[in-house]
């Protein structure tokens, strides 16, 4: 749907909330939307659009449902922004919660999930070897992840960091990452606890 | 259950925090959590270093640029609420602030699916506990959008329409309760409806509703429509949008 008449320049306007380091101030952004500044989500939406769309696509793998649930998110944040506390967290990671959450909602309730049942997952266990995965290799560029936990993921072995990443990138279940993997299902389970352990400890 | 403890130990809340963040929680597992986050302080302080933990690799997935449409429809939600909502709810009775004129006011321009999340805030502010409601809709008539009954489907596979007034009906005539998610072949009947009366419908044999699910009325024979499909003119029509918490 187009206006018709005033397409000439997109309409921009400034991002309006920076710090003094000129890096975007998310926690005063969500204070403004609070305070029902529009600009303000308008600013948050154009700094993370993009990449919230793309966290949310990978997950649903859907672009319509996709833009749906980015909607949703949006709303939610501009509506729950007043809920939003400092000191619990930061403003990014609370609007990426919402928007994560919301699309791992939506899968886990929809059609997608097949579950792996028990006993198929016996006999996969009973067949496999763990050895069988020392050899593989990485299906992410994990090493793009600023901060504490490249290095932490760097402590795990390729297979067990290949489960976190199919899991909070792809946003895969239990069941769709021992069939990615062509793993067990038990193994992918326990290899996914024993993984977070290691990375709370890693990062404490 | 792969979550039970080791003998003698007691849930390791870190653990299952991880896990729902990471994403690996069944639907069940998700909403179990979800109803602990709201009392058990622990599981959200876990909840929240998990979310900042795992942030960075957020990065991970490709940015896709939104289309120019997604920006307006967001616009267009949020102008409806030019004040966030939960800032002018006042204490009392939540039916009340259903139908106060202040209320309602602005949703008719902007359209319904903003109307959503007006209704959605109040229920959460006002029910105690909060209820698992999981999508709102708020079904508007077509022609002057004037907002007439609400959709609450909840965690419980039920789904509650409740009216937000009296409409008129012909006598030989029924409201028939219709609902449609993209890729279905066509509506499927939730049932005929009675007028001023709230419903509850279970929907097991449904899958859940998805964002953007359409859920309307139709005017039918007395006896519901012939053909298993709507027939007449569309009396309430909205879509669902996802409410957390």
């Amino acid at each position: 749907m187009r206006a018709s008449g005033n397409m000439t320049a997109p309409r921009r306007r400034p991002i309006f909330v920076l710090s003094a380091l000129n890096e975007f101030d998310y926690e005063a952004t969500l204070a403004a939307c609070a305070a029902g500044e529009h600009a303000a989500m308008q600013g948050l939406y154009e700094r993370e659009g993009a990449r919230l769309l793309g966290v949310v696509q990978r997950i649903v793998r859907d672009r319509a449902l996709a833009e749906d649930i980015v909607h949703d998110a949006c709303v939610n944040i501009w509506t729950r922004a007043a809920s939003f506390d400092p000191t619990r967290g930061s403003a990014r990671g609370w609007i990426y919660s919402v928007t994560r959450n919301l699309a791992l909602n939506a899968m886990r309730d929809g059609s997608r999930e097949v579950g792996v049942d028990e006993d198929t997952a016996a006999a996969l266990d009973a067949r496999a070897s763990v050895d069988a995965w020392h050899d593989m290799a990485d299906a992410f560029a994990w090493q793009a992840s600023a901060g504490r936990i490249e290095h932490c993921l760097q402590q795990l072995e390729p297979v067990r960091r290949n489960c976190i990443l199919h899991a909070y990138v792809d946003g895969f279940s239990h069941g769709e990452i021992a069939r990615q993997l062509d793993a067990p299902l038990g193994t992918v389970k326990a290899w996914i606890k024993r993984s977070l352990a290691a990375l709370r400890e890693c990062m404490a | 259950m792969n979550t039970e403890p080791q003998a003698g130990m007691p849930p390791d809340i870190h653990e299952l925090a991880g896990e729902y963040v990471l994403g690996t929680l069944t639907a069940e597992q998700r909403r179990a959590v979800e109803l602990r986050l709201a009392t058990e302080a622990d599981l959200q302080a876990a909840v929240l270093a998990w979310g900042e933990r795992l942030l960075p690799l957020a990065s991970l997935a490709e940015p896709v640029v939104p289309s120019p449409r997604l920006w307006k429809r967001i616009a267009r939600s949020i102008d409806a609420l030019a004040v966030p909502a939960r800032r002018v709810i006042q204490p009392k009775p939540w039916w009340r602030d259903w139908r106060s004129l202040g209320l309602w006011r602005g949703l008719t321009a902007g359209g319904f699916a903003t109307a959503v999340i007006l209704a959605a805030v109040l229920v959460e502010r006002t029910m105690d506990p909060p209820p698992a409601t999981r999508f709102m809709v708020v079904l508007v008539a077509p022609d002057d959008k004037a907002p007439g009954w609400v959709v609450q489907a909840s965690a419980s596979r039920q789904i509650e329409l409740i009216p937000l007034g009296v409409m008129e009906v012909p006598a030989d005539k029924a409201l028939q309760f219709w609902t449609k998610a993209e890729g279905w072949s066509g509506p499927v009947s939730l049932g005929l409806v009675t007028p001023g009366q709230s419903m509850k419908v279970p929907v097991d044999k449904l899958p859940a509703v998805k964002p953007n699910q359409l859920f309307e009325l139709t005017l039918e024979p007395r006896t519901g429509s012939p053909t298993g499909k709507p027939t007449g003119p569309i009396r309430y029509i909205g879509r669902a949008v996802q409410v957390i918490m």
